[in-house]
């Protein structure tokens, strides 16, 4: 993301709760939070001890905690499979988390804001009608919105892939509650200085809410990278497939091949842990301002 | 459209960008369309083939597809678990393909889903195994060609059942007996999928029953199938059954790996088997269950099934004919030169050198011998409903009276539904 | 949860205003104003999710098996299948038992890191880090690492590896019910997947607890520890708890890839979508009845949703906008 205006919340983050005893409790505390550390890591572990083995290693009778001798050639393997564009894949990916965050950012905050800010009598009856969204579970509806959307004739594209998936309940009603505890003074002042709705929006709401913006667009990247089943239909053509999609293939190959699967998987999952370390300290911040309070 | 161009906050382009999207055709412009353009429209023909698992096939199919040259053949190869919920969503659509690969299943036929071939088949209705065409046949007309037949049956390592003392069972008891005899601490005794659906038919069959009967009744419901589906119950708590495997039945990769002693599989799967294992492969059909029953066969298959709902019918008839029916080194191809297959011509399967020796003579052998093809009545969600019941008798504790009596149930309502 | 907290927002201080203009007419109009900002999300909404929506229900009332475009009206019939059906009552107790499970499980694993994560002097950002890892991981990849390599059945999956030491036999985690195993299998892949998200959020609300009161308890004679966490931060973090275990339910009601992926053709451990989805897309085709259990659900997450909010006071204030 441009960061177009200075992060000026970064300033005013609460104050940490320190406390607790001296050097044994924060050695005990460090070994606990160790431990849980280690534990949610194994499966990481898994990924790069598997991708980077032979498969008579994987599979054989004695357990190996590291590979041998590490095969680095698998790395390309993905790469080089002519069944699966892989390559192709990764950069479907990329267009379509990228261009599903935007649109989603765009298109749910500016409705939140309208449902959160702008007085209109019948405001509450739409949002109600954008909460009933949340209770339809988007499996059951899945195979209308296929036959509708494919009657567009989006099938195989990237409208198919993403557009439908950009009208999100879920995010508008979050950028409505954010929006509800959004300071009044500070657009008080820009309407004083003759700003309408859209101007006070984009110069002073949206400047100042670049914590919240950050914290959604990690979310919502996230998921955008790592759906199957809409991208699994829509895709029909492999130049259309999505990575998670590629990743699926693998599986139905005859006689299983671990490294290259694994492999795969941790190529699909790079991505996102880079994104994800470079937001994630906005994404507290933006969370502590959610109003995911009662 | 990059990304950026979007993010910045830009009063003017935000404009530009919202009324784009408002419109919703504003990704059109950017978001290229990337495969091929409305499909299932124009001269272009469109397939549907599930992801065959061994290596070349689908170059193979590509390669048949570009030599014709009356259309433009596009070929979907779908992966593994997704073939039938992207088949069945796509053929919803306009976007369904004109030729599809399936098995025969009789509601395909009912709603009107699938173009009678007959035309096609009749002239060389005799070069075919005549079960092949059975099993495609409805009120005298064939709704589909098939490609390839795939007997599934037992595989087993010679070198271990020496070692273990074990003859080759014919009766379930003594497939259990050898189970235990050959289990060790590393190596499970026998593989029969992790879910044990694959040997649904098998059991059934061997154990003296059918699916249905000629007329369509159940005929699944015996004292045998239940006294059957207990002694699996006992192999299935005895330890001696491969279980939670990480590739099924389907894949050799547990028999290759060494994990089991015996796997039930197909024969499209000998030459991966081969390969890894030398000539240490022997081969016998699912044994007999209960003193009626008789050894069997599962005669498995793919056919060819043309979209009676396709605007090309007729073009993609043409294809089906082309291909399936005129094409014999094609076919021959297909069935020898990747995973083993036996071919539907009769002609062709006497002449495919391949199949003329060793494993692969004798999976033809037990084909000929003790097989039992589908049948065109017995439909997904009957297979479901029997499904069901192995679930809940072999995995689960399950009276298996009870539970055959409530999947007769079932299938007596789909019977219903299809015949009336 | 209307009633947001103004807390942690950016103060008023140094906004950024540049070069106002006035304007007046059509655009200060609110009414106008509202339709603007709403307006491209309600209209792919309409698109998108009410068409959608719409058509289900209305095929819900119809004989549609292997289309979605049926002519015979059949009136409540496929309510009546639907409601009969024992597969389809057990997938409700298999959600509830689900729900009993996983829910609870997240909330105290998710508040627990929270807590330690927060106390952290060094490494903090390294720790929260690691938690929050796995949320970038999708089903697809999870179920795989999870089936493959850690819960597999045979002498080279993980779980079998280490019991193996203990002179434990290689169990079958999955294709066994008895004992029911999978449960382990299926929460713990959950846990993995979701906890750091909601750690993150309780991370969020322990730094919005203001530290006089941590300091104003101290000085009454609270020992800091059990007493401060269970008469200070807990009761604080209240608004944050409610809003987790409501987004966990919905979550765990919506629950589908790690069974479908997992579990197999079972019929122990399927929960609601699974079960209309092998009426639905699955084997069977029947769009209309599958329709009908979508309506059933719906209409009952909304009855469970309004009942949750009264209890816990969710979404209170919400009509004093």
């Amino acid at each position: 993301m441009t960061t177009t205006a200075p992060d000026i919340t970064k300033a005013t983050k609460p104050a940490k709760a320190k406390r607790g005893g001296g050097v044994m409790g924060s050695t005990g505390l460090y070994i606990a939070t160790g431990v849980a550390a280690l534990l949610f890591l194994i499966p990481f572990y898994l990924i790069v001890r598997n991708a980077l083995m032979t498969d008579p290693e994987i599979t054989g009778e004695t357990w190996k905690w590291f590979p041998t001798s590490i095969q680095w050639g698998n790395i390309t393997e993905p790469f080089d499979d002519v069944t699966v564009d892989f390559a192709q894949s990764l950069w479907n990916s990329v267009v379509v988390a990228v261009l599903h965050t935007a649109g989603i950012l765009l298109i749910c905050s500016m409705a939140g804001y309208g449902l959160a800010r702008i007085p209109y009598k019948h405001a509450n009856k739409v949002f109600y009608a954008v909460l009933v969204t949340l209770m339809v579970p988007t499996a059951v509806t899945f195979v209308p919105s296929f036959v509708l959307v494919s009657s567009l004739g989006w099938v195989d594209s990237y409208r198919g892939l993403i557009i439908p998936g950009l009208f999100s309940g879920f995010t508008c009603f979050l950028f409505r509650q954010y929006f509800l505890g959004f300071p009044k003074e500070l657009e008080e002042a820009a309407r004083v200085d003759g700003l309408g709705y859209w101007g006070a929006y984009w110069r002073i709401v949206v400047p100042n809410s670049l914590n919240f913006f950050a914290a959604i667009a990690t979310i919502t990247f996230i998921n955008g990278w790592n759906a199957f089943l809409w991208p699994l239909v829509i895709g029909q053509d492999p130049s259309a497939w999505t990575v998670q999609v590629a990743l699926s293939s693998y599986m139905t190959n005859q006689t299983v091949n671990y490294h290259l699967i694994f492999m795969a998987t941790a190529i699909s999952i790079l991505p996102l842990i880079f994104v994800f370390l470079f937001l994630q300290r906005w994404l507290v911040q933006g969370i502590a301002q959610t109003g995911i309070k009662g | 459209m990059s990304a950026s161009s979007n993010m910045n906050w830009d009063r003017r382009n935000v404009l530009r960008a919202a009324m784009g999207l408002a419109a919703a055709g504003g990704l059109a412009a950017c978001g290229s369309n990337t495969g091929r353009g409305s499909g299932g429209s124009g001269d272009g023909l469109v397939q549907y083939f599930h992801a065959y698992g061994e290596a070349g096939v689908e170059q193979a199919v590509k390669r048949y597809a570009k030599d014709y040259k009356d259309a433009d053949v596009t070929t979907q190869w779908i992966t593994g678990n997704n073939y039938e919920q992207k088949l069945f969503a796509a053929l919803l659509t306009k976007n369904a393909p004109d030729v599809f690969e399936f098995h025969p299943q009789i509601q395909l036929v009912k709603s009107g889903q699938v173009a009678d071939l007959t035309d096609i088949i009749e002239p060389v209705k005799d070069d075919f195994n005549q079960a092949d065409i059975k099993s495609h046949t409805v009120d005298g007309k064939i709704y589909g060609v098939r490609m390839i037949d795939d007997p599934q049956f037992l595989f087993y390592r010679p070198s271990l059942f020496k070692k273990a003392g074990v003859e080759v069972p014919t009766t379930l008891e003594e497939l259990i007996e050898a189970a235990d005899k050959l289990t060790t601490s590393k190596v499970k005794g026998i593989f029969l999928g992790n879910d044990l659906t694959s040997i649904d038919r098998p059991l059934i069959w061997s154990a003296g029953a059918d699916t249905l009967t000629a007329d369509n009744k159940p005929a699944f419901n015996t004292d045998a199938v239940a006294e059957g589906l207990k002694q699996l119950r006992g192999l299935f708590t005895s330890g001696n059954l491969l279980l939670d495997a990480p590739a099924d039945s389907w894949d050799p990769s547990a028999f290759i790996q060494g994990l089991t002693a015996i796997q039930w599989c197909g024969m499209w799967a000998m030459p991966a088997m081969q390969k890894a294992l030398g000539d240490d492969i022997g081969i016998f059909p699912f044994p007999k269950v209960g003193s009626a029953g008789r050894q069997s066969v599962y005669n498995g298959g793919w056919s060819m099934f043309v979209n009676a709902k396709s605007k090309n019918v007729e073009a993609a008839k043409e294809y089906v004919k082309w291909l399936w029916i005129d094409q014999k080194k094609y076919q021959e191809d297909f069935a020898t030169s990747y995973g083993f297959h036996i071919p539907p011509r009769t002609s062709l399967a006497q002449s495919a050198s391949k199949l003329k020796s060793g494993l692969p003579a004798e999976g033809v052998k037990l084909f000929n011998e003790f097989g039992h093809f589908d049948n065109i009545g017995w439909t997904q969600a009957m297979i479901a409903a029997f499904w069901d019941v192995i679930a809940n008798t072999i995995r689960k504790d399950g009276d298996p009276k009870a539970q055959l009596d409530a999947c007769e149930k079932k299938v007596n309502a789909e019977l219903k539904k299809l015949f009336g | 949860m209307s009633t947001t907290t103004t807390r942690g927002v950016a103060q008023p201080a140094p906004a950024k205003v540049s070069r106002p203009r006035p304007r007046r007419g059509l655009r200060a109009s609110s009414t106008f104003n509202f339709w603007l900002f709403t307006g491209p999300f309600l209209i792919g909404l309409v698109i998108f999710v009410f068409v959608p929506i719409g058509w289900s229900i209305w095929l819900s009332f119809f004989e549609a098996r292997f289309t979605v475009t049926p002519s015979e009206f059949v009136g409540f019939d496929n309510y009546k299948q639907i409601l009969t059906d024992t597969n389809f009552r057990n997938s409700l107790v298999t959600f509830t038992v689900f729900a009993a499970f996983i829910v609870p499980a997240t909330w105290a694993l998710s508040l627990g890191l929270a807590l330690l994560v927060n106390r952290l002097r060094f490494m903090r950002a390294f720790f929260r880090s690691v938690f929050f890892l796995p949320t970038a991981v999708s089903y697809v990849a999870a179920a795989l690492i999870w089936k493959m390599s850690i819960f597999n059945g045979v002498r080279f999956g993980l779980a079998n590896t280490v019991l193996g030491w203990f002179g434990v036999d290689n169990i079958a985690w999955l294709a066994n019910p008895d004992p029911p195993w999978y449960w382990l299998v299926i929460v713990t892949v959950r846990l993995w997947l979701q906890s750091g998200f909601y750690m993150i959020l309780f991370i969020a609300a322990l730094q919005n607890i203001p530290r006089e009161l941590y300091e104003a308890a101290s000085i009454d004679g609270a020992k800091p520890g059990w007493q401060t966490f269970r008469h200070i931060t807990l009761p604080q973090l209240r608004a944050t708890s409610t809003a987790v275990i409501l987004l966990l339910l919905v979550a765990a009601y919506q629950a589908f890839d790690e069974f479908f992926n997992l579990l197999g053709k079972a019929t122990w451990g399927q929960p609601p979508l699974v079960e209309l989805y092998k009426m639905a897309l699955g084997q069977n085709q029947n769009y209309g009845a599958g329709s009908a259990g979508a309506v059933v659900l719906t209409l009952l997450i909304c009855v469970v949703t309004l009942l949750q909010g009264k209890i816990m006071g969710f979404g209170r204030g919400e009509e004093s906008k």
